[in-house]
């Protein structure tokens, strides 16, 4: 088989990988060729507008495995490759000195195992960090069930580890990757994890920890109790540390695992002392220049499919949250399901992916990466899912009316960022200006303000913008374009709009495995 | 008042704010020879380029107003609008009054609009950190096209020369006949044409479509959207650029 129809093979078997960010990392060119930059480079964007930065492709796509919901799956009937490591640095190289890419996305089904897969893929890695002295980004994808010392190798690699969580529950997983389970996802995880805080490396999603320090033993995830715990209640989240820390060893599948992981209890013993049980990284030869590479400088992400399985925005929300509180995650990147199977667990093949969906909870994991927010703000009791017609933060601000309007020209930052239509940014620069002279209403256009949301939510020097009425419901109306009438016909019986608390996404799976309201 | 009329070098316009201050004001500022020349206010008044009035502007913009904005200045100066010089202009002579404060008033149409031409600007030059595509060539010398808006080449050499330093490379401003030529960490800018150019490796073509099939193959054809493709790929950037050729 030539090189043009592997590279089409494993690049549409790898084509539903999210992640393709580059940003992280900041290296000049300690090699022969390449370097990273903080805010990530996009080389080129596709015909369905997601950016291509890296060369994403599989190892292999001959797997072992038969996850229901993968185009890789076993009893897929498609065509079958695998690279030769040699292969893959060769491409990279020859792609990155022409500028199309800003580094290598290697991931793999599982071939033959766990283990063999990952010695491969660092093969390749090896050659193109080494024999290459390439300087540009790695993300590698690591193999549930590889072993540690295999994991650690690769983190002196990469730029940027990712293991895949799939689906947001252990039920989802068990119906629809019966060979995967959630203590192997896990595993790798805390590795990474711990071995970034050994290494003074771990930062943290967005502005998250801002100003906290993170490479502590009181972030270090510990190994025992690991187990669930009611995950769809809506207790706080200190609640849930302190239940999770006192319960025993309980098993719900049809709970989200989010909290399969117990979090760190504080000071049993140092990161120092328990270094060992992270596993042998001396071992990691990963020198360039006499220089020892830093751990995935970039940190670890992880992807979730939205939609091949039924559970709530809430719940998928819940579990990054933990991925973020937790594992001190970069990112979690999340997937519309692409219906690529006709097994009866999964939407009809042929339907639409949930985009908009996806859409929506994307901005929602911005809200909790860089505006402060939690998941319980983000859902009311009654909401299990996010409103399709508003995005989150309006949705939020509609059901804390008392907490607006505010006056732009004496909020503080924190209190700005919760402003519907009102960026980090732009945040700023209100910020900025206020030290030299009031912000006008007209200003805030010029700032960046998204005024047609901002507007109902502020004040400018005393003066307010928005509608004739400071009502939830008028707002609403008026930000939807939506008349009186209308409005009114909502609220009659057989209106067609959505009852309270159900789910407004079309195209769930049939037998949806978990509960779809009322949790 | 005067219209002012420069080399359209840095230092030129310098010397044009130099102008301003210690002779008559300037009501507009263009560079010699661009087109033809009618004073409607005033006269019309060639400024001189002088590497010592220049030196004096330049030194009293990073210590009146700010290092910042003297930065800002200049990426404001390699945009590509016939305004830029009033623009540039005005919002310096804001500073002087203002201080290092000045780009903190971002509602005041004088910073907006010189916010405004750097974020033109910086933005292309951040384009051309993905939007450009090398050929290799027959020595092994990376050799690139493109026709940026803005004169946005010198922007590039840090990151491209530092990527690169082991190869050589050149990168051609096609519309303005100017290309960074680097070599070994270390670049400049000069005047430049294609003739003499070697040939291409002869494995280019096979990279190139190699690229193609790949840029192709990975697209989700479930969840095409040109419109958002155009939006970060601008059209008028496709010409040069290996996959959409």
């Amino acid at each position: 088989m030539d090189i043009y129809e592997k590279l089409e093979i494993l690049a549409d078997s790898a084509k539903f990988d999210v992640s393709c960010s580059t940003s992280g990392t900041q290296r000049a060119n300690n090699g022969r060729i390449g370097n990273a930059v903080r805010e990530g480079i996009c080389h080129a964007w596709s015909a369905d507008g997601r950016c291509i930065s890296l060369l994403k492709v599989l190892f292999s796509n001959k797997c072992v495995y038969d996850c229901q919901y993968c185009v890789n799956r076993r009893s897929a009937e498609c065509r079958r490759a695998s690279f030769e490591p040699e292969e893959i640095a060769r491409l990279t190289i020859e792609f990155y000195r022409r500028n199309y890419i800003e580094g290598l996305f290697l991931s793999s089904a599982v071939e033959i195992s766990p283990d063999y897969t990952m010695e491969r893929m660092i093969k390749a890695l090896r050659i193109l960090r080494y024999d290459y002295g390439f300087a540009g980004y790695i993300h590698a994808k690591v193999i549930p069930g590889a072993a540690h010392e295999l994991v650690s190798e690769i983190g002196f690699i990469a730029d940027r580890l990712s293991v895949n969580i799939e689906l947001p529950t252990e039920k989802s997983l068990k119906l629809l990757a019966p060979q995967k389970n959630a203590g192997a996802i896990f595993k790798p995880m805390k590795q990474i994890t711990n071995t970034l805080i050994e290494q003074n490396g771990l930062i943290g999603p967005g502005t998250m920890f801002k100003g906290q320090e993170l490479n502590t033993d009181e972030h270090y995830i510990k190994d025992e109790g690991l187990h669930l715990d009611d995950r769809a209640r809506t207790e706080s989240y200190e609640d849930k540390r302190l239940a999770s820390a006192q319960e025993g060893n309980r098993t719900d599948a049809g709970r989200s695992f989010g909290t399969l992981i117990s979090m760190p209890k504080k000071g049993l013993a140092s990161a120092k002392e328990l270094a060992p049980a992270s596993g042998n990284m001396t071992a990691a030869p990963a020198r360039r220049r006499g220089k020892r590479e830093p751990f995935v400088p970039a940190g670890q992400t992880t992807q979730m499919i939205i939609g091949a399985s039924g559970e709530t925005d809430r719940q998928i929300l819940k579990l990054s949250e933990d991925m973020y509180r937790i594992f001190k995650m970069k990112r979690v990147f999340f997937s519309a399901y692409v219906a690529v199977s006709d097994s009866p667990h999964l939407p009809d093949a042929g339907s639409a992916p949930p985009l908009a969906r996806e859409h929506r909870i994307y901005q929602a994991d911005w809200l909790l990466r860089f505006y402060g927010f939690s998941v319980d703000e983000i859902f009311d009791d009654e909401h299990q899912f996010l409103d399709p017609e508003l995005d989150p933060k309006v949705s939020w601000a509609l059901r804390n009316i008392h907490k607006f309007p505010l006056e732009v020209n004496k909020a503080s930052l924190d209190e700005l960022l919760r402003i519907p239509g009102m960026g980090v940014k732009s945040a700023h620069r209100i910020l900025r200006q206020r030290r030299v002279a009031a912000v006008k209403y007209e200003d805030l256009k010029k700032m960046g303000v998204v005024i047609k949301r901002a507007k109902y939510f502020l004040t400018c020097s005393g003066k307010y913008y928005g509608t004739a009425r400071f009502e939830p419901a008028d707002i609403r109306s008026d930000m939807l374009g939506i008349s009186e009438e209308e409005q009114l016909s909502m609220f009659a019986p057989a209106g067609g709009k959505i009852a309270n608390g159900a789910n407004p996404w079309h195209n769930l799976p049939k037998n949806s495995p978990a509960v779809i309201t009322g949790l | 008042m005067a219209e002012y009329l420069y080399d359209g070098t840095f230092e030129g316009f310098l010397c044009c704010v130099y102008a301003h201050y210690y002779n008559e004001k300037a009501t507009a500022i263009t560079v010699k020879g661009d087109a033809e020349q009618i004073a409607f206010f005033g006269e019309l008044a060639e400024i001189k380029t002088d590497g010592k009035k220049a030196q004096i502007v330049y030194r009293a913009i990073e210590n009146k107003i700010s290092a910042f904005d003297l930065k800002r200045a200049y990426r404001i100066f390699l945009a590509e609008a016939p305004d830029k010089e009033m623009i540039l202009l005005n919002y310096l002579c804001f500073g002087f009054i203002k201080g290092q404060a000045a780009s903190s008033y971002h509602g005041l149409p004088i910073v907006r609009d010189a916010e405004l031409l750097e974020k033109r600007v910086t933005t292309e030059a951040n384009r051309f950190r993905e939007l450009l595509r090398f050929s290799v060539l027959k020595n092994d010398i990376l050799y690139s096209e493109i026709e940026p808006d803005n004169n946005i080449l010198e922007l590039l050499g840090p990151h491209y020369s530092d990527r690169y330093k082991n190869d050589p490379f050149i990168i051609h401003d096609v519309k303005r006949s100017r290309a960074l030529i680097a070599a070994g960490g270390r670049w400049y800018i000069s005047e430049f044409t294609k003739e003499n150019l070697p040939e291409y490796h002869e494995d280019e073509s096979s990279f190139r479509s190699l690229w193609k099939n790949y840029f192709e193959t990975i697209a989700i054809k479930e969840r095409t959207n040109p419109r958002c493709q155009k939006n970060f790929m601008p059209v008028r950037y496709w010409k040069h650029l290996t996959e959409m050729k």
